[in-house]
């Protein structure tokens, strides 16, 4: 299953960039907006294709034998 | 969906948290905090140069009325005077011999910058705390940004 996680960067000019990543419910990005507007301004929101919904699960089978 | 939200700071603080975000990014910037007084008499007997920063989007918040607060860093000899301005903003008042005013603005808002990384890093934690919310991991990256990831659910 996902994790649901926020990961905030706070660059040496102050500039504070919020993701939210693995977000199924509103729970995560209304923190994220709270976060936001005590800090100052929201400048720019971008949506992006969520890392978690897109990972494959592969499963590798090796099968070692013994050659004689 | 991942949604990423850019935020420009607003300093909006009382002065004991602007003395502890000044604190926090000298320790990181090789300024050390001295008198107030002492700079002052120091500045009128010299002739500096001087150039002051502006912090537009700031309010520094009084909690007692007719003070003049003031904190005071050096490094090799270049003062950093953080108050409040007449509007109610925070200012930077740069001070220091043999430098230009291009040089000056250019270390008082390197210095600025990192007093209000300091700010929201704070802002950021106690908001979390708040909410209950459990910083999973936090680092400084190369970039010299401070990272943290936060999780609870």
């Amino acid at each position: 299953m996902a994790q649901e996680e926020i990961e905030i960067e706070v660059d040496k000019h102050g500039r504070v960039t919020i993701k939210t990543i693995g977000i199924k419910g509103k729970r995560c990005l209304e923190v994220a907006e709270a976060l936001a507007e005590i800090i100052g301004k929201e400048e720019q929101r971008t949506m992006t294709s969520e890392f978690y919904e897109n990972e494959v699960h592969v499963q590798n089978r090796i099968e070692i034998r013994n050659q004689r | 969906m991942s949604t990423v939200l850019v935020v420009a700071p607003i300093v909006i603080a009382n002065w004991p948290m602007i003395t502890a975000a000044v604190t926090a990014a000298i320790a990181t910037s090789g300024f050390t905090a001295i008198q107030h007084e002492a700079s002052n008499i120091a500045s009128q007997m010299t002739s500096k140069t001087r150039e002051t920063i502006e912090v537009d989007d700031s309010e520094v918040l009084t909690d007692t009325f007719g003070t003049e607060e003031a904190i005071v860093v050096e490094r090799d000899g270049i003062t950093a005077t953080f108050k409040r301005d007449s509007k109610g903003a925070l200012q930077i008042c740069m001070e220091g011999d043999r430098v230009s005013k291009t040089q000056l603005r250019a270390i008082g808002e390197d210095l600025l910058g990192r007093v209000t990384q300091q700010y929201a890093y704070h802002r950021i934690v106690s908001e979390l705390k708040n909410r209950g919310l459990t910083i999973v991991d936090e680092e400084m990256t190369e970039t010299e940004s401070v990272k943290i990831r936060v999780r609870n659910w």
